[in-house]
């Protein structure tokens, strides 16, 4: 054995400092913070925050809206899911387009639609009263939870499409030819079959629920509905005596229900790794009468044309209006909310700000990341593997207790270092990295699985090295699976709200802090302009790739061909 | 009772996976459909269980139309049960759940509880599988799995039985005594057995009759025997009996090889050999001399198996296939002869 040299054994220590530098150092001054009372240690914190019937309020409020919001996520999903997983329904890409649009649109820009379509005094309130009913009020906790439901959706439905899909074809076959129909089937078999990844998309639902910042930030801080999220946000903005301990109690407390809801979360997934081999199948299973079915087709359109575009459509034609709700006439019609929005410097800053930010992390997430799920997958390195840990925890945590913590650790990270950061950019990307790099280490983890070690053993078993290896073996392949990770970070950065709402000062505003300036300033048309051109550019960017696919469907080039015998054993199933 | 198949086509898209399949299949026959992959055995298979609807044809159970002229009777509504490559066992239940599923179905409305019970008991019995009735199929071996799957399939004694590929995923030593298992759930139920298999062995092991298809047509029907030694077409002779297929010239009264003067009587060979100029002989038929007179060829490859040795040579510009006594040998790049021993 060769003795491992001292660069490398120095290198390793900086990696291993790095690791706690970033990960678990800003949890711990976290902990440490909501423990600190005058003079020592203690409980204190916690034992004013729990005499304080505000937080009872907030934990109420929290886990009944959290729990309300992924019922109607999981029904949702689920009921979408098989739909789109088993039957024959035509139009499947435009469907699922206009399923995965809460996804892909910010949950701001989503809370600004709503609100912007039930305005108090708009045409559907007006409309509602006229008639006798009482008008829908978004500024309530039904609203909260009713938006998040519609946020949260996809999570469910992508948790279950996939599940539904693995489930092999012949298990509904055996099913069919003991005797029993084919919905029969799907209750006895899939659904059971199911349970788990419902419950885990559910579970992923609630947490995302519970983390979510911007919508109960944007129907709740005016009508005084308190979430723990935006209690948080307001204690540590606040800034009044013993704000940022009472803070930070609150973020262990959030924290505990996130992680324990992590935690089960993953037993779930654990529990049904036994179809985690197999292929998906996307042949229909279940097939409508042709009347039923166009039934079906129309009915999906037109409430998923309710819940997606209708407020969409709405909020962008209010975006040209000079007042939000008035007529959509020609004579209310102008270009002023866009005109000012091109002109401000504070809103153009904030896009640099945000497009720089969002560039960054995704780079630094692509290299770190990719090379963290090597070094996990194929030399079974500890460090890596500790890496993914503590950037599982940092995504694990909700938005506004990561960015808190951030707060306390930066300002002193080690004993006597204070970098001045806070405030700066500097801050905001040390932030974006240690959030997002987990989606970027899953990303590269399962492209790199999709290749089979032998691939790589080949290349050096023809006598090459390993930078060979990585020029003309691994890059190639990995570029495009990897590279998709790093959009979507890319993506959630540039449209982010809840850290950059903690985190970014004057000079560093994002472009989700200024759609949330305008809208708790009451300049809803000014937010909707640039919620209008933010959506704009995501669909935008959406479409590239889409037509980008596409074109490349047509030759693809790079085929799998070693090391996936389950297609052979299924390859002649008839059809 | 019998089972008709009239005139099927099946259509995918622009493939014509199935082209005019007619064919009568009696009460507890044991049918075993034998093809290369991709040649619309399974196809076949899902549309006689009425998993799939021909694009033209009839499936029928003596009068009563299963498929076609505009009729299709659902799967759950027909009496057969299936047994699959992949097992098909669902995870979350236990080996006794899934012989008890069958028999929560509307098809079994007529048995009393006890009765229900008793078939169950059976065919856990019969396969088994009473020790190993509280397992869940991750807790089983391959070949406990494919007899949780026949148990399933014969709890209800349905008069139909499919069984596509069962053995394929198994090893070569489970298969062996998995053919036993099967012939023995054939024998004691008296179903009709449909079997689909990519495996000539299986075929002519147990079948009472061989349909042998290519590109979703059928090429030969006839009993193991039949099929073996009789051959009707090129195909046939080499997917099934591996035949060589030796150029030369029809005569009138025999077939002389080429470039020799050596003939081979001409028995009842099919025309179809006949007008292409071959002569189909099986790697048993032919003995390889070092002395005497028979076709001139050289040794190229040897494989040891024991029972026998198996050769390659090149006659000609073919290759020729022999099966020769473990007693026999001849080394690679010997020149011989060989001998037809009809």
């Amino acid at each position: 054995m060769q003795r491992p040299s001292f660069l490398k054994r120095g290198g390793a220590l900086l990696f291993y400092l790095l690791l706690f530098l970033f990960f678990a150092a800003p949890v711990l001054r976290l902990i440490s913070m909501s423990l600190r009372i005058p003079g020592g240690w203690g409980l204190a914190n916690f034992q004013v925050l729990f005499q304080d019937p505000r937080t009872l309020e907030a934990v109420r409020n929290t886990l009944f809206i959290a729990l309300c919001s992924a019922g109607l996520s999981t029904l949702l999903g689920t009921a979408l899911g098989f739909l789109m997983a088993y039957t024959d329904l035509r139009h499947k890409k435009l469907l699922e387009l206009l399923i995965l649009l809460p996804f892909i649109i910010p949950s701001y820009i989503i809370t600004l639609s709503w609100s912007g379509l039930f305005l108090q005094d708009g045409r559907i309130n007006l409309f509602l009263r006229g008639l006798g009913f009482a008008g829908v009020n978004l500024y309530t906790r039904g609203g909260i939870l009713f938006v998040l439901g519609i946020v949260n959706m996809p999570v469910v439905y992508l948790s279950v499409i996939h599940f539904l899909r693995k489930i092999p074809v012949d298990l509904d076959l055996a099913a069919r030819s003991c005797g029993f129909s084919s919905w029969e089937t799907w209750c006895r078999i899939d659904l059971k079959e199911a349970l788990p990844a419902i419950a885990a998309g559910g579970l992923l639902a609630f947490l995302a629920a519970m983390d979510n910042f911007a919508v109960p930030a944007f129907l709740g801080i005016s009508s005084n509905i308190t979430v723990l999220s935006t209690m948080i946000y307001e204690k540590a903005i606040g800034m009044g005596p013993g704000a940022f301990p009472a803070a930070a109690g609150l973020s262990v407390v959030l924290s505990c229900l996130a992680l324990g809801g992590t935690l089960l979360e993953s037993g779930l997934v654990s529990s049904q790794s036994a179809l985690e081999s197999i292929q998906e199948s996307r042949e229909p299973r279940i097939y409508f009468r042709p009347a039923v079915r166009t039934g079906v087709e129309g009915g999906l359109f037109l409430v998923l044309g309710l819940l997606d575009l209708v407020p969409l459509l709405d909020m962008m034609i209010n975006a040209f209006l000079k007042n939000y709700g008035l007529p959509a006439t020609a004579d209310n019609f102008s270009w002023e909310n866009f005109q000012f929005v091109f002109s401000s410097t504070g809103v153009m800053d904030a896009l640099e700000t945000s497009l720089l930010l969002a560039s960054a992390a995704g780079a630094i997430c692509l290299v770190a990341g990719t090379l963290i799920a090597y070094w996990k997958l194929r030399r079974h390195s500890l460090a890596a593997l500790l890496a993914e840990r503590g950037a599982a925890l940092a995504y694990a945590l909700p938005g506004i207790v990561l960015a808190l913590a951030e707060i306390f650790h930066w300002t002193e990270p080690l004993p006597g270092i204070k970098p001045g950061i806070y405030g700066t950019m500097g801050l905001l990307l040390i932030a974006y990295v240690t959030r997002y790099m987990i989606l970027q280490i899953k990303g590269s983890t399962n492209a790199l699985l999709a290749i089979n070690p032998e691939l790589e053993d080949a290349v050096l078993a023809s006598g090459r090295d390993w930078r060979t290896l990585w020029r003309q073996v691994l890059l190639p392949l990995l570029l495009r699976p990897c590279v998709a990770s790093t959009a979507l970070i890319f993506i959630s950065a540039l449209t982010e709200l809840t850290l950059s709402s903690m985190l970014a000062s004057a000079g560093t505003r994002t472009i989700g802090l200024a759609i949330f300036n305008f809208q708790q300033a009451g300049d809803y048309n000014l937010a909707a302009a640039l919620s209008t051109l933010i959506t704009a550019l995501i669909l935008g960017g959406y479409g590239l790739t889409w037509l980008e696919n596409l074109h490349k469907k047509g030759n693809r080039k790079y085929e799998f061909v070693s090391g996936t015998h389950q297609s052979a054993v299924r390859e002649d199933t008839g059809a | 009772m019998s089972l008709y198949l009239e005139h099927i086509n099946q259509r995918f898209g622009k493939t014509q996976a199935l082209k005019d399949i007619s064919l009568e299949i009696k009460t507890g026959e044991f049918i075993a459909i034998l093809g290369p992959s991709g040649c619309g055995k399974s196809t076949l298979l899902r549309i006689i269980g009425g998993f799939l609807e021909p694009t033209s044809g009839v499936v029928r159970l003596d009068q009563q139309v299963y498929s076609g002229e505009g009729t299709m009777v659902p799967v759950e509504k027909r009496d057969l049960g299936m047994v699959f490559q992949s097992f098909a066992l669902w995870p979350h239940m236990t080996v006794r759940q899934h012989v008890e599923f069958p028999m929560k179905s509307r098809r079994q409305k007529g048995l009393s509880e006890e009765e229900k019970e008793k078939a169950v008991e059976q065919a856990l019995e019969s396969m088994g599988l009473t020790e190993l009735a509280d397992r869940y199929p991750g807790e089983l071996s391959g070949g406990q799995r494919q007899r949780v799957s026949l148990a399933r399939m014969m709890v209800g004694l349905p008069s139909l039985m499919l069984m596509d590929e069962p053995l394929s995923a198994l090893d070569a030593e489970l298969k062996l005594s998995m053919r036993r298992v099967i012939q023995d759930v054939h024998r004691s139920t008296g179903s009709t057995v449909l079997y689909v298999t990519h495996d000539q062995s299986e075929a002519l092991a147990m079948a009472d009759r061989i349909i042998v298809m290519q590109k979703g047509q059928i090429e030969q029907v006839g009993t193991p025997r039949d099929i073996y030694l009789h051959p009707k077409t090129e195909f046939v002779a080499t997917f099934v009996s591996k035949c060589n297929l030796i150029p030369g010239v029809w005569l009138p009264d025999g077939f002389q090889v080429a470039n020799t003067d050596i003939t081979y009587p001409a028995g009842d060979i099919p025309g179809v050999f006949r007008s292409k100029g071959f002569y189909p002989v099986r790697p048993e038929q032919f003995r390889i001399s070092r002395r005497e007179k028979g076709i001139p060829a050289v040794v190229t490859n040897r494989q040891y198996n024991g029972r026998w040795i198996s050769y390659s040579l090149l006659q000609g510009q073919k290759q020729v296939q022999v099966v020769a006594d473990p007693g026999e040998i001849y080394e690679p790049g010997e020149k011989v002869q060989l001998i037809y021993t009809a």
